[in-house]
């Protein structure tokens, strides 16, 4: 019984048979619900651990559910897939109390790739970074209510990529992020020069942060792989 | 006798009388009726007769804006259904691809054919991904707030000759970025990923649409107030009826068939420009069928 129980649930019952049998061969006992109201009485009653939530969903959406969930205290890991690409439907999963979250269309290698990345930080026994409103790592300070980060008493500009790339890596610190997920979360869309771009927007975080890369205090770049936040995140009040 | 005659005097001076009464009434009829009017009357109502005229003019201008409101909604609703044809049309290609792929695969045994099957499925896969990928860019300009920064150009256009370079379909190519230093140029106030992604569809749409024998340069020069990118080729050029429409969404023209693309590229582009304050052009010329320049207004932020 050491395989981890996952709750899969989407109305589209194409994509849930394309991803159980795939799911199932990674290792999961998978569950499976075509709607919310389906969703949260699973959740409850076989308390898996970890959902998988479309928020498109007929009777109640995804984030319905997991507000149900978190407002009884349920906080099983779970990973939103967001229909629309905007900045704002991606905030908005965060601010639900998601762990992490994916756009539609998405690789399944990808969304594996996602929990197995939520279920080891949830099994570290590390409390949840992605429902908190203020963090903080040595002097830095972010809010994200007021989308503001504040170095040793100073309000950093930043762009508000910069800013959501920061939230991120910030939210899952020890993680390495490829500058293909980076993109994929912050624009929301494939961009042409993709990779290049997001080292763009890295260049202008570094520099707000005063990190240098040959000897990072915040960001480490991992050659190849991506980014990775290395400093120590404690939540504040 | 006598009293005849002072019967027939009688007579003639009753229709003497007559007449001299009447003639007047015949000749030059009396007003029936007459009015007395002051002067403050009198401007009313030449000012009403001004009003009434200006109300008539009024309503004739009125009718002919809302004519070409009418006008305009009319063309919109038309661009909308066209919009659509053409996304029914780009759809349904990848769709039948996939379609008539995988029937093949139900049918086949032959583990190349599998393997073909699944390459090709992918592929169609992925082309549809790639119109999503559009149609959710177009869409995000909308309402998606553009950042308000100070972009450096040539740097910008730089990346994206590089970006645009090193797909594997155009290794190989090479495309001069023609940068004038004099005077040095100014920044453009704006989004630098989405100023971006304009000058990379510029740039990949130049490389698309020539050939290794083909030239490709990327100029940028500042004239007054703005800042102009060029992206020329020494392509086919573009038929003149097409011209107009390039920038259309979804439109394909005749030598773009056989091209893998969205038909986005451009109305992304124009959009993007736009939103900035700039303006997209395109010369081709269509007698010597050889060449096209698109150029790009941005408005330059004044220094210091």
């Amino acid at each position: 019984m050491d395989r981890p129980t996952l709750l899969l649930a989407d109305d589209d019952a194409t994509i849930i048979a394309a991803l159980t049998p795939f799911l199932e061969r990674a290792g999961f006992h998978v569950l499976t619900a075509s709607n919310g109201k389906d969703a949260l009485e699973k959740a409850q009653s076989h308390r898996p651990d970890m959902i998988v939530l479309d928020v498109l969903m007929p009777r109640m959406d995804g984030r319905q559910v997991l507000r149900s969930l978190r407002h009884a205290g349920q906080q099983t890991p779970t990973i939103l897939l967001t229909q629309v690409g905007d900045a704002h439907e991606r905030a908005l999963a965060l601010e639900e109390g998601a762990d992490d979250y994916l756009n539609k269309p998405f690789e399944s290698n990808e969304l594996l790739a996602r929990i197995r990345a939520v279920l080891r930080r949830s099994q570290s026994g590390q409390a949840s970074l992605s429902t908190a409103w203020r963090l903080a790592a040595h002097s830095l300070t972010i809010d994200r209510r007021a989308r503001r980060a504040i170095l040793d008493g100073q309000v950093l500009d930043l762009s508000p990529k910069a800013f959501a790339l920061l939230e991120y890596l910030i939210t899952h610190p020890d993680e390495v992020i490829s500058r293909e997920r980076l993109l994929q979360l912050v624009w929301g869309w494939e961009y042409p020069a993709g990779t290049r771009t997001v080292d763009t927007r890295m260049f202008e975080l570094r520099k707000a942060l005063g990190d240098d890369p040959s000897d990072p205090t915040f960001i480490e770049t991992r050659a190849g792989e991506g980014y990775c936040f290395i400093a120590p995140v404690r939540l504040l009040p | 006798m006598k009293h005849f005659f002072i019967s027939l005097s009688l007579v003639l001076l009753a229709i003497g009388s007559f007449a001299l009464y009447l003639l007047p009434v015949l000749w030059q009829p009396e007003p029936v009726l007459v009015f007395r009017i002051g002067v403050g009357a009198a401007i009313f109502s030449v000012l009403f007769v001004v009003a009434v005229l200006i109300q008539i003019v009024f309503v004739a201008r009125n009718w002919g804006a809302e004519q070409s409101i009418r006008k305009v909604a009319r063309e919109r609703d038309e661009a909308h259904g066209q919009f659509l044809r053409r996304l029914d049309h780009e759809l349904k290609n990848p769709l039948t691809a996939l379609q008539a792929t995988l029937t093949n695969l139900r049918e086949t045994e032959s583990d190349g054919e599998i393997q073909r099957g699944v390459e090709n499925a992918t592929q169609a896969a992925n082309r549809l991904g790639r119109i999503l990928g559009d149609l959710r860019k177009l869409s995000e300009l909308e309402y998606q707030m553009l950042e308000h920064r100070l972009v450096d150009i040539e740097q910008l256009v730089s990346e994206m000759v590089g970006a645009a370079c090193s797909l594997p379909a155009h290794r190989g190519r090479n495309v001069k970025l023609l940068v004038s230093k004099v005077p040095v140029l100014p920044s453009v106030l704006g989004d630098r990923d989405m100023l971006g992604l304009a000058f990379y569809n510029l740039i990949d749409n130049a490389l698309k649409f020539t050939t290794l024998d083909d030239a490709i340069e990327v100029r940028i020069r500042q004239d007054g107030r703005s800042l102009f990118i060029e992206v020329a080729d020494s392509g086919a050029g573009i038929p003149l009826q097409e011209q107009a429409r390039v920038f259309e969404d979804l439109y394909r023209g005749e030598n773009a068939r056989e091209v893998d693309g969205s038909g986005l590229g451009l109305p992304l582009a124009r959009r993007i420009v736009s939103l900035h304050g700039g303006e997209i052009a395109l010369r081709s010329d269509p007698a010597l069928e050889r060449g096209s320049v698109f150029i790009v207004r941005l408005p330059a932020e004044r220094k210091g």
